[in-house]
């Protein structure tokens, strides 16, 4: 199998993607931590805004979580270079469980990947672009 | 590392996580029992691995698959990951003896 050397276009580099994925982590783990306090509902929302943060905002127009609007950064379609949209974000999320599996291996892959996916990159069909070169005209964006 | 061991806890979707659906609500998630499937199929215990969750063993098949073959793309479609985890979630429930 033959691959190439270098990416087909702009890339998100791993410094950006894992300063990114920091400020999401903070955000929602503060989110459903103050959530779960309020009781049963309460436990019941955050659960739903632990996976739809990330289904909604990466899926929207943007393709930018919090932690990725502040990297200047966003998800986008490998072939399409636009939204991915909710239903590739959903895919996205849930591929982050086999992403986790081996010292979150798949996240890592991105480093020596040609295209640097990581493997929910690879399961939604996507890539994390700089915004620079993919620019975002609202944020989140109407779908 | 010491910022990665701050933060690690706070990330859903993990494992060694207790599933905050069942923590609060005692009803489980469609991923419970996502751990304890994997660790038993890296110990090749197969039969603790589906009796847990039966997706830890698809999900450490297609990450050596990953590792192996490397392909350039794996795309997975919507409808097979909402059936997977329909199928996951029912498993789960009777499991923990909600039916």
């Amino acid at each position: 199998m033959t691959t190439p050397a270098a990416p087909s276009g702009p890339r998100a580099s791993f410094g950006e993607r894992f300063l990114a994925w920091i400020i999401d982590v903070i955000v929602v783990g503060a989110a459903t931590g103050v959530l779960s306090r309020v009781g049963i509902l309460g436990g019941l929302v955050g659960f739903v805004v632990s996976y739809g943060y990330y289904v909604y905002l990466e899926g929207s127009p943007s393709g930018q979580t919090v932690g990725k609007r502040a990297m200047s950064i966003r998800v986008v379609g490998m072939q399409t270079g636009y939204t991915i949209g909710y239903g590739g974000a959903f895919i996205r999320v849930i591929g982050k469980i086999v992403s986790g599996i081996a010292c979150a291996l798949g996240y890592l892959w991105m480093l020596w990947d040609p295209e640097k996916q990581t493997w929910h990159d690879k399961f939604a069909d996507s890539v994390v672009v700089p915004v620079s070169s993919y620019p975002v005209s609202e944020w989140p964006g109407k779908a | 590392m010491l910022l990665v061991a701050l933060v690690r806890p706070m990330i859903p979707l993990q494992s060694g996580v207790l599933c905050p659906l069942r923590a609060v609500t005692g009803i489980p998630c469609p991923m419970c029992g996502m751990t304890t499937s994997v660790i038993a199929t890296t110990h090749f215990d197969f039969g603790g691995a589906f009796a847990a969750n039966p997706a830890g063993i698809l999900a450490v098949a297609t990450a050596c698959y990953l590792l192996v073959r490397r392909p350039l793309r794996l795309r997975v479609s919507l409808p097979m990951v909402s059936v997977a985890l329909a199928a996951m979630w029912l498993f789960e429930l009777n499991r923990y003896g909600i039916n």
